[in-house]
Protein backbone atom coordinates (compact mmCIF):
# COMPACT_ATOMS: atom_id res chain seq x y z
CA UNK A 1 0.00 0.00 0.00
CA UNK A 2 0.89 3.36 -0.89
CA UNK A 3 1.39 6.37 1.60
CA UNK A 4 0.19 8.99 -0.90
CA UNK A 5 -0.15 12.09 1.62
CA UNK A 6 2.32 14.71 2.12
CA UNK A 7 4.15 14.50 5.50
CA UNK A 8 5.72 17.21 7.18
CA UNK A 9 9.05 14.37 7.12
CA UNK A 10 8.72 15.79 3.62
CA UNK A 11 9.88 19.15 4.24
CA UNK A 12 13.09 17.38 5.65
CA UNK A 13 14.08 15.92 3.10
CA UNK A 14 13.24 19.19 0.65
CA UNK A 15 15.58 20.91 2.77
CA UNK A 16 18.06 17.91 2.02
CA UNK A 17 17.93 17.95 -1.20
CA UNK A 18 18.41 21.88 -1.67
CA UNK A 19 21.17 21.46 0.66
CA UNK A 20 22.88 18.60 -1.42
CA UNK A 21 21.72 21.11 -4.73
CA UNK A 22 23.30 24.33 -2.98
CA UNK A 23 26.20 22.40 -1.67
CA UNK A 24 27.69 20.87 -5.27
CA UNK A 25 26.68 23.99 -6.31
CA UNK A 26 28.79 26.25 -3.96
CA UNK A 27 31.98 23.77 -4.08
CA UNK A 28 32.00 23.57 -7.83
CA UNK A 29 31.60 26.91 -8.26
CA UNK A 30 34.59 27.17 -6.13
CA UNK A 31 36.58 24.62 -7.79
CA UNK A 32 35.46 25.83 -11.06
CA UNK A 33 36.57 29.80 -10.11
CA UNK A 34 39.66 28.66 -9.45
CA UNK A 35 40.44 26.31 -11.78
CA UNK A 36 39.26 28.84 -14.81
CA UNK A 37 41.04 31.14 -13.51
CA UNK A 38 44.37 29.62 -13.08
CA UNK A 39 43.59 28.94 -16.89
CA UNK A 40 43.11 32.16 -18.04
CA UNK A 41 46.42 33.40 -15.97
CA UNK A 42 48.32 30.29 -17.61
CA UNK A 43 47.01 31.90 -21.00
CA UNK A 44 48.09 35.40 -19.80
CA UNK A 45 51.90 34.30 -19.35
CA UNK A 46 51.52 32.48 -23.12
CA UNK A 47 52.79 29.10 -21.67
CA UNK A 48 53.58 27.19 -24.49
CA UNK A 49 51.84 23.96 -24.92
CA UNK A 50 49.81 24.16 -21.83
CA UNK A 51 48.14 27.60 -23.25
CA UNK A 52 46.92 25.20 -26.11
CA UNK A 53 45.88 22.14 -24.19
CA UNK A 54 43.67 24.57 -22.35
CA UNK A 55 42.42 25.80 -25.35
CA UNK A 56 41.51 22.77 -26.26
CA UNK A 57 39.93 21.05 -23.36
CA UNK A 58 38.03 23.90 -22.47
CA UNK A 59 36.53 23.80 -26.38
CA UNK A 60 35.48 20.07 -24.97
CA UNK A 61 33.69 21.10 -21.72
CA UNK A 62 31.75 23.53 -23.41
CA UNK A 63 30.62 22.27 -26.88
CA UNK A 64 29.27 18.70 -25.31
CA UNK A 65 26.02 17.94 -23.32
CA UNK A 66 27.23 17.88 -19.39
CA UNK A 67 24.86 14.95 -18.80
CA UNK A 68 27.28 13.04 -21.24
CA UNK A 69 30.58 14.23 -20.05
CA UNK A 70 28.64 12.98 -16.40
CA UNK A 71 28.63 9.52 -17.72
CA UNK A 72 31.91 9.95 -19.34
CA UNK A 73 33.16 10.59 -15.70
CA UNK A 74 31.19 8.58 -13.92
CA UNK A 75 30.81 4.89 -15.86
CA UNK A 76 33.98 6.00 -18.21
CA UNK A 77 36.43 6.51 -14.97
CA UNK A 78 35.96 3.35 -13.61
CA UNK A 79 36.06 1.71 -16.74
CA UNK A 80 39.33 3.50 -17.87
CA UNK A 81 41.17 4.25 -15.21
CA UNK A 82 40.07 1.39 -12.56
CA UNK A 83 38.56 4.36 -10.53
CA UNK A 84 35.74 3.90 -9.00
CA UNK A 85 33.49 7.08 -7.89
CA UNK A 86 30.61 7.97 -6.55
CA UNK A 87 28.27 9.57 -7.83
CA UNK A 88 29.05 12.86 -5.89
CA UNK A 89 32.42 12.60 -6.59
CA UNK A 90 31.36 12.27 -10.74
CA UNK A 91 29.15 15.19 -10.00
CA UNK A 92 31.72 17.42 -8.35
CA UNK A 93 34.48 16.66 -10.89
CA UNK A 94 31.74 17.19 -14.16
CA UNK A 95 30.54 20.45 -12.65
CA UNK A 96 33.90 21.63 -11.49
CA UNK A 97 34.95 21.12 -15.10
CA UNK A 98 31.90 23.16 -16.81
CA UNK A 99 32.25 25.74 -14.45
CA UNK A 100 35.89 26.18 -15.20
CA UNK A 101 35.88 26.11 -18.43
CA UNK A 102 32.97 28.61 -18.76
CA UNK A 103 35.30 30.81 -16.26
CA UNK A 104 37.85 30.24 -18.60
CA UNK A 105 36.15 31.73 -21.75
CA UNK A 106 34.45 34.77 -19.35
CA UNK A 107 38.40 35.48 -17.62
CA UNK A 108 39.97 35.35 -21.04
CA UNK A 109 37.59 38.12 -22.06
CA UNK A 110 37.68 40.17 -19.63
CA UNK A 111 41.36 40.33 -19.65
CA UNK A 112 41.66 41.17 -22.75
CA UNK A 113 38.93 43.92 -22.80
CA UNK A 114 41.88 45.90 -21.00
CA UNK A 115 43.78 48.57 -22.90
CA UNK A 116 46.85 47.77 -23.95
CA UNK A 117 48.26 51.20 -23.22
CA UNK A 118 47.47 51.24 -19.62
CA UNK A 119 49.46 47.72 -19.44
CA UNK A 120 52.31 48.97 -21.57
CA UNK A 121 52.90 51.98 -19.20
CA UNK A 122 52.93 50.08 -15.97
CA UNK A 123 55.32 47.31 -17.86
CA UNK A 124 57.33 50.80 -18.66
CA UNK A 125 57.68 51.45 -15.37
CA UNK A 126 58.85 48.27 -14.33
CA UNK A 127 55.65 46.38 -12.69
CA UNK A 128 56.33 42.90 -13.81
CA UNK A 129 53.83 40.71 -15.64
CA UNK A 130 52.23 39.69 -11.95
CA UNK A 131 51.99 42.93 -10.42
CA UNK A 132 50.75 44.28 -13.82
CA UNK A 133 47.52 41.28 -13.59
CA UNK A 134 47.54 42.38 -9.91
CA UNK A 135 46.93 45.93 -10.15
CA UNK A 136 45.85 46.80 -13.31
CA UNK A 137 43.90 43.82 -14.88
CA UNK A 138 42.26 41.86 -12.10
CA UNK A 139 40.52 45.12 -10.60
CA UNK A 140 39.53 46.08 -14.21
CA UNK A 141 38.58 42.59 -15.30
CA UNK A 142 36.90 42.19 -12.39
CA UNK A 143 34.30 44.64 -12.87
CA UNK A 144 33.76 43.71 -16.51
CA UNK A 145 33.39 39.44 -15.97
CA UNK A 146 30.97 40.14 -12.61
CA UNK A 147 27.72 40.60 -14.70
CA UNK A 148 28.12 37.27 -17.14
CA UNK A 149 29.54 35.65 -14.42
CA UNK A 150 26.67 36.03 -12.24
CA UNK A 151 25.15 34.89 -15.46
CA UNK A 152 26.96 31.82 -15.65
CA UNK A 153 26.20 30.93 -11.95
CA UNK A 154 22.56 31.27 -12.14
CA UNK A 155 22.49 28.80 -15.01
CA UNK A 156 25.27 26.01 -13.32
CA UNK A 157 22.96 26.19 -10.26
CA UNK A 158 20.14 25.05 -12.95
CA UNK A 159 22.42 22.33 -14.57
CA UNK A 160 23.18 20.76 -11.10
CA UNK A 161 19.75 18.76 -11.58
CA UNK A 162 21.24 16.59 -14.22
CA UNK A 163 23.07 14.84 -11.54
CA UNK A 164 19.78 13.38 -10.05
CA UNK A 165 19.97 10.85 -13.10
CA UNK A 166 23.43 8.86 -11.57
CA UNK A 167 21.84 8.84 -7.90
CA UNK A 168 22.94 12.09 -6.53
CA UNK A 169 20.11 12.94 -3.72
CA UNK A 170 19.70 16.41 -4.92
CA UNK A 171 16.93 18.58 -4.88
CA UNK A 172 15.69 16.86 -8.29
CA UNK A 173 16.06 14.01 -7.24
CA UNK A 174 14.04 14.38 -3.91
CA UNK A 175 11.51 15.63 -6.47
CA UNK A 176 11.09 12.85 -8.21
CA UNK A 177 11.07 10.50 -4.89
CA UNK A 178 8.28 12.54 -3.78
CA UNK A 179 6.54 12.33 -7.28
CA UNK A 180 6.26 8.89 -7.36
CA UNK A 181 5.38 8.53 -4.06
CA UNK A 182 2.60 11.01 -3.75
CA UNK A 183 1.44 10.84 -7.42
CA UNK A 184 0.81 14.90 -7.26
CA UNK A 185 3.63 16.16 -9.85
CA UNK A 186 2.07 19.44 -9.73
CA UNK A 187 2.48 20.19 -6.31
CA UNK A 188 6.04 18.83 -5.93
CA UNK A 189 7.58 20.28 -9.33
CA UNK A 190 6.05 23.22 -9.01
CA UNK A 191 7.73 23.88 -4.84
CA UNK A 192 11.09 22.25 -5.98
CA UNK A 193 10.78 24.62 -9.40
CA UNK A 194 10.16 27.69 -6.59
CA UNK A 195 13.14 26.17 -4.50
CA UNK A 196 15.37 26.67 -7.57
CA UNK A 197 14.14 29.73 -8.25
CA UNK A 198 14.48 31.51 -5.07
CA UNK A 199 18.34 30.13 -4.96
CA UNK A 200 18.79 31.10 -8.78
CA UNK A 201 17.60 34.95 -7.34
CA UNK A 202 19.78 34.46 -4.28
CA UNK A 203 22.73 34.28 -6.85
CA UNK A 204 21.60 37.65 -8.72
CA UNK A 205 21.23 39.57 -6.19
CA UNK A 206 24.44 38.58 -4.80
CA UNK A 207 26.15 39.15 -8.42
CA UNK A 208 24.72 42.53 -8.45
CA UNK A 209 25.61 43.61 -4.94
CA UNK A 210 28.99 42.47 -5.83
CA UNK A 211 29.45 44.10 -9.01
CA UNK A 212 27.59 47.53 -7.20
CA UNK A 213 30.75 47.25 -4.78
CA UNK A 214 33.05 46.61 -7.54
CA UNK A 215 32.40 49.88 -9.32
CA UNK A 216 31.36 51.81 -6.14
CA UNK A 217 34.60 51.04 -4.75
CA UNK A 218 36.90 52.56 -8.08
CA UNK A 219 33.85 55.09 -8.47
CA UNK A 220 35.19 54.08 -12.00
CA UNK A 221 32.90 55.33 -14.58
CA UNK A 222 34.87 53.46 -17.79
CA UNK A 223 37.16 55.20 -20.14
CA UNK B 1 73.86 58.06 -20.51
CA UNK B 2 71.05 56.53 -22.75
CA UNK B 3 73.28 54.72 -25.33
CA UNK B 4 72.03 52.88 -28.66
CA UNK B 5 74.17 51.79 -31.16
CA UNK B 6 73.11 50.75 -34.31
CA UNK B 7 69.45 50.13 -33.47
CA UNK B 8 66.96 48.41 -35.98
CA UNK B 9 63.24 47.64 -35.32
CA UNK B 10 61.61 45.70 -37.87
CA UNK B 11 57.69 45.29 -38.30
CA UNK B 12 56.82 43.01 -41.27
CA UNK B 13 58.92 43.90 -43.97
CA UNK B 14 58.98 47.37 -42.76
CA UNK B 15 62.21 48.83 -41.19
CA UNK B 16 61.19 50.94 -39.16
CA UNK B 17 64.31 52.36 -37.05
CA UNK B 18 67.41 51.41 -39.91
CA UNK B 19 70.88 51.88 -37.84
CA UNK B 20 70.12 54.58 -35.15
CA UNK B 21 72.77 55.92 -33.09
CA UNK B 22 72.36 57.97 -29.93
CA UNK B 23 73.50 59.29 -26.83
CA UNK B 24 72.09 61.03 -24.13
CA UNK B 25 74.11 62.27 -21.37
CA UNK B 26 72.95 62.88 -17.72
CA UNK B 27 71.63 66.72 -18.13
CA UNK B 28 71.15 66.82 -21.73
CA UNK B 29 67.81 67.43 -23.51
CA UNK B 30 67.74 65.82 -26.34
CA UNK B 31 64.93 66.77 -28.90
CA UNK B 32 63.87 64.51 -31.29
CA UNK B 33 62.00 65.46 -34.61
CA UNK B 34 60.90 64.13 -37.59
CA UNK B 35 57.82 63.80 -39.72
CA UNK B 36 54.82 61.16 -38.87
CA UNK B 37 56.10 57.77 -39.03
CA UNK B 38 59.67 58.43 -39.20
CA UNK B 39 60.00 55.75 -36.14
CA UNK B 40 60.22 58.33 -33.37
CA UNK B 41 57.76 56.48 -30.89
CA UNK B 42 59.48 53.60 -32.07
CA UNK B 43 62.56 54.53 -30.73
CA UNK B 44 61.32 56.28 -27.56
CA UNK B 45 60.04 52.18 -26.72
CA UNK B 46 62.91 50.48 -27.98
CA UNK B 47 64.39 52.52 -25.16
CA UNK B 48 61.65 51.58 -22.69
CA UNK B 49 61.65 47.81 -23.40
CA UNK B 50 58.64 48.09 -25.30
CA UNK B 51 60.03 46.56 -28.62
CA UNK B 52 62.60 44.54 -28.75
CA UNK B 53 65.29 45.41 -30.71
CA UNK B 54 65.89 43.48 -34.14
CA UNK B 55 69.61 44.56 -33.86
CA UNK B 56 72.00 46.80 -32.39
CA UNK B 57 71.79 47.55 -28.94
CA UNK B 58 70.71 50.18 -25.87
CA UNK B 59 71.94 50.59 -22.19
CA UNK B 60 70.53 52.81 -20.00
CA UNK B 61 73.62 53.44 -17.67
CA UNK B 62 75.66 50.40 -19.06
CA UNK B 63 71.76 48.19 -18.34
CA UNK B 64 71.27 46.37 -21.86
CA UNK B 65 67.65 46.72 -21.99
CA UNK B 66 68.04 43.17 -24.62
CA UNK B 67 68.76 41.56 -21.56
CA UNK B 68 65.59 40.98 -19.24
CA UNK B 69 67.56 41.23 -15.86
CA UNK B 70 68.88 44.13 -16.91
CA UNK B 71 66.24 45.44 -18.09
CA UNK B 72 63.96 45.90 -14.75
CA UNK B 73 67.38 47.66 -13.51
CA UNK B 74 66.79 49.99 -16.73
CA UNK B 75 63.53 50.58 -16.34
CA UNK B 76 64.07 52.17 -12.69
CA UNK B 77 66.30 54.93 -14.38
CA UNK B 78 63.99 56.05 -16.95
CA UNK B 79 60.01 57.51 -16.86
CA UNK B 80 58.00 57.67 -19.90
CA UNK B 81 55.35 60.01 -20.34
CA UNK B 82 52.88 58.91 -23.68
CA UNK B 83 51.16 60.76 -26.08
CA UNK B 84 47.94 59.28 -24.86
CA UNK B 85 48.36 59.42 -21.28
CA UNK B 86 48.51 56.10 -20.62
CA UNK B 87 46.85 56.04 -16.76
CA UNK B 88 45.29 53.65 -15.44
CA UNK B 89 41.64 54.31 -14.90
CA UNK B 90 40.37 52.60 -12.07
CA UNK B 91 42.98 54.55 -9.96
CA UNK B 92 42.82 58.13 -8.41
CA UNK B 93 45.40 60.42 -9.27
CA UNK B 94 47.06 59.76 -6.70
CA UNK B 95 47.50 55.88 -6.59
CA UNK B 96 48.59 56.14 -11.01
CA UNK B 97 51.42 58.10 -9.05
CA UNK B 98 52.25 56.02 -6.31
CA UNK B 99 51.90 52.67 -7.70
CA UNK B 100 55.30 52.27 -9.67
CA UNK B 101 57.06 53.33 -6.46
CA UNK B 102 55.72 51.16 -4.12
CA UNK B 103 55.45 47.93 -6.26
CA UNK B 104 58.70 48.64 -7.96
CA UNK B 105 60.69 50.92 -5.72
CA UNK B 106 59.38 49.46 -2.93
CA UNK B 107 58.69 52.22 -1.16
CA UNK B 108 57.17 52.62 2.12
CA UNK B 109 52.80 53.63 1.05
CA UNK B 110 52.64 56.52 3.36
CA UNK B 111 56.13 58.25 2.19
CA UNK B 112 55.16 57.41 -1.40
CA UNK B 113 52.05 59.01 -1.07
CA UNK B 114 53.19 61.87 0.86
CA UNK B 115 55.41 62.42 -2.42
CA UNK B 116 53.00 61.73 -4.77
CA UNK B 117 50.77 64.51 -3.52
CA UNK B 118 53.54 67.29 -3.00
CA UNK B 119 54.69 65.94 -6.98
CA UNK B 120 50.92 66.64 -7.66
CA UNK B 121 50.84 70.07 -5.80
CA UNK B 122 53.78 71.13 -7.94
CA UNK B 123 51.94 70.75 -11.38
CA UNK B 124 48.86 72.62 -9.17
CA UNK B 125 46.31 69.23 -8.98
CA UNK B 126 46.89 69.52 -5.09
CA UNK B 127 43.18 69.15 -4.91
CA UNK B 128 42.59 66.77 -7.55
CA UNK B 129 44.97 63.54 -5.93
CA UNK B 130 41.85 62.12 -5.61
CA UNK B 131 40.06 62.08 -8.69
CA UNK B 132 39.91 59.76 -11.00
CA UNK B 133 41.38 59.97 -14.51
CA UNK B 134 37.87 60.03 -16.60
CA UNK B 135 36.87 63.04 -14.13
CA UNK B 136 39.81 65.05 -15.00
CA UNK B 137 40.77 67.04 -18.44
CA UNK B 138 43.36 65.82 -20.83
CA UNK B 139 46.00 68.55 -19.90
CA UNK B 140 45.24 67.47 -15.84
CA UNK B 141 45.52 63.99 -17.25
CA UNK B 142 48.64 64.47 -18.94
CA UNK B 143 49.94 66.14 -15.34
CA UNK B 144 49.31 63.45 -13.81
CA UNK B 145 51.00 61.43 -16.19
CA UNK B 146 54.48 63.53 -15.88
CA UNK B 147 53.91 63.39 -11.94
CA UNK B 148 53.62 59.19 -12.21
CA UNK B 149 56.70 59.05 -14.11
CA UNK B 150 58.64 61.91 -12.09
CA UNK B 151 57.74 59.69 -9.25
CA UNK B 152 60.00 57.21 -9.81
CA UNK B 153 63.05 59.99 -9.36
CA UNK B 154 64.09 58.55 -13.01
CA UNK B 155 67.64 60.06 -14.19
CA UNK B 156 65.84 60.12 -17.71
CA UNK B 157 62.40 61.14 -18.98
CA UNK B 158 61.40 60.08 -22.19
CA UNK B 159 58.87 62.27 -23.69
CA UNK B 160 56.76 61.26 -26.57
CA UNK B 161 54.62 63.61 -28.19
CA UNK B 162 53.29 64.86 -25.05
CA UNK B 163 51.24 67.63 -25.73
CA UNK B 164 49.87 66.74 -29.15
CA UNK B 165 46.67 65.40 -27.68
CA UNK B 166 46.18 68.81 -25.84
CA UNK B 167 44.05 71.85 -27.32
CA UNK B 168 46.42 74.78 -27.04
CA UNK B 169 45.63 76.04 -23.48
CA UNK B 170 46.38 73.38 -22.22
CA UNK B 171 49.55 72.18 -23.79
CA UNK B 172 51.01 75.52 -22.62
CA UNK B 173 50.14 74.05 -19.16
CA UNK B 174 52.21 71.17 -20.05
CA UNK B 175 55.08 72.86 -21.73
CA UNK B 176 55.62 75.10 -18.60
CA UNK B 177 56.25 72.12 -16.50
CA UNK B 178 58.70 70.56 -19.08
CA UNK B 179 60.91 73.77 -19.32
CA UNK B 180 60.63 74.24 -15.01
CA UNK B 181 62.48 70.53 -15.12
CA UNK B 182 64.61 71.51 -18.05
CA UNK B 183 65.84 74.33 -16.17
CA UNK B 184 66.16 72.05 -12.78
CA UNK B 185 68.64 69.79 -15.01
CA UNK B 186 66.30 66.91 -15.55
CA UNK B 187 67.72 64.88 -17.99
CA UNK B 188 65.18 64.36 -20.93
CA UNK B 189 64.41 62.80 -24.60
CA UNK B 190 62.05 64.63 -25.96
CA UNK B 191 60.03 63.66 -28.81
CA UNK B 192 57.62 66.26 -30.33
CA UNK B 193 56.46 68.79 -32.88
CA UNK B 194 56.67 71.93 -30.61
CA UNK B 195 59.72 73.44 -32.81
CA UNK B 196 59.72 76.75 -30.90
CA UNK B 197 59.72 75.31 -27.51
CA UNK B 198 62.14 72.58 -28.38
CA UNK B 199 64.36 75.07 -29.43
CA UNK B 200 64.31 76.63 -26.25
CA UNK B 201 64.78 73.86 -23.93
CA UNK B 202 67.06 71.71 -25.90
CA UNK B 203 70.69 71.33 -25.39
CA UNK B 204 70.33 69.02 -28.87
CA UNK B 205 68.69 68.40 -31.61
CA UNK B 206 68.28 65.13 -33.36
CA UNK B 207 66.15 64.63 -36.88
CA UNK B 208 64.71 60.82 -37.88
CA UNK B 209 64.15 60.41 -41.28
CA UNK B 210 62.63 57.11 -42.60
CA UNK B 211 63.84 55.12 -39.58
CA UNK B 212 67.55 56.80 -40.13
CA UNK B 213 68.98 59.53 -37.68
CA UNK B 214 70.05 61.94 -40.20
CA UNK B 215 71.23 65.14 -37.64
CA UNK B 216 72.35 65.22 -34.36
CA UNK B 217 73.42 69.09 -33.07
CA UNK B 218 73.63 71.37 -30.55
CA UNK B 219 70.77 73.19 -30.89
CA UNK B 220 71.89 76.09 -32.32
CA UNK B 221 73.62 74.39 -34.66
CA UNK B 222 70.78 72.66 -35.96
CA UNK B 223 68.48 75.97 -36.95
CA UNK B 224 71.24 78.00 -38.28
CA UNK B 225 71.17 78.09 -41.82
CA UNK B 226 74.23 76.63 -42.40
CA UNK B 227 73.60 73.46 -39.72
CA UNK B 228 70.66 71.56 -40.11
CA UNK B 229 69.08 73.95 -42.37
CA UNK B 230 71.32 73.60 -44.72
CA UNK B 231 69.87 70.46 -45.14
CA UNK B 232 66.69 70.43 -47.24
CA UNK B 233 64.56 68.15 -45.93
CA UNK B 234 64.89 69.48 -42.51
CA UNK B 235 64.05 73.13 -43.62
CA UNK B 236 61.11 71.50 -45.55
CA UNK B 237 59.88 69.94 -41.97
CA UNK B 238 60.50 72.85 -40.22
CA UNK B 239 58.71 75.26 -42.46
CA UNK B 240 55.78 73.02 -42.68
CA UNK B 241 55.38 72.43 -38.71
CA UNK B 242 55.69 76.44 -37.93
CA UNK B 243 52.96 76.96 -40.21
CA UNK B 244 50.84 74.93 -38.63
N1 LIG C 1 53.29 47.63 -33.72
C1 LIG C 1 53.51 48.00 -35.02
N2 LIG C 1 53.26 47.15 -36.02
C2 LIG C 1 53.48 47.47 -37.30
N3 LIG C 1 53.95 48.67 -37.69
C3 LIG C 1 54.21 49.58 -36.73
C4 LIG C 1 54.00 49.30 -35.35
N4 LIG C 1 54.36 50.38 -34.63
C5 LIG C 1 54.76 51.30 -35.53
N5 LIG C 1 54.68 50.83 -36.78
C6 LIG C 1 55.08 51.55 -38.01
O1 LIG C 1 56.38 52.02 -37.81
C7 LIG C 1 56.52 53.30 -38.39
C8 LIG C 1 57.03 54.27 -37.36
O2 LIG C 1 56.05 54.47 -36.39
P1 LIG C 1 56.25 55.41 -35.15
O3 LIG C 1 57.49 55.04 -34.45
O4 LIG C 1 55.00 55.41 -34.37
O5 LIG C 1 56.44 56.82 -35.87
P2 LIG C 1 56.35 58.27 -35.26
O6 LIG C 1 56.24 58.18 -33.78
O7 LIG C 1 57.60 58.94 -35.71
O8 LIG C 1 55.15 58.90 -35.89
C9 LIG C 1 55.18 53.67 -38.97
O9 LIG C 1 55.21 53.40 -40.34
C10 LIG C 1 54.23 52.77 -38.26
O10 LIG C 1 53.15 52.47 -39.09
MG1 LIG D 1 54.69 58.79 -32.53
Amino acid sequence: MRYTEFTPFDIVLLAQGLGVSVGLFLATTVIGLLIGTLWAVVRFYRVPVLTQVITFVAELLKNSPVLVQLFLVFFGFPAFFHINLGPVEAAVITLSGNTAAFVYVIAVSAIESIGRDQIEAARAFGLTKWQVLRHIIAPQAMAFAIGPLTGLLVNQLQVTSLISVIGVMDLTKIGNILNLRTLKPFIVWAVVGVLYYLAAKLIAYAGATLERRLRAHTAWKGL
Amino acid sequence: MIKAQSVRKVFGSVTVLDGVDLTVAPGEVVSILGSSGSGKSTLIRCINGLERLDGGSITVDDFDVSKPKELAEARKRSGTVFQMFNLYPHMTALQNVTLAPVEVLKRPKAEAEAEGRALLASVGLADRADAFPSQLSGGQRQRVGICRALAMKPRYLLLDEVTSALDPEMTADVLDILAKLAKEGTTMVFVTHEIEFARTISSRVVFLEKGRLVVDLPTEQFFAADGGLANPRIAQFLSKMRKD
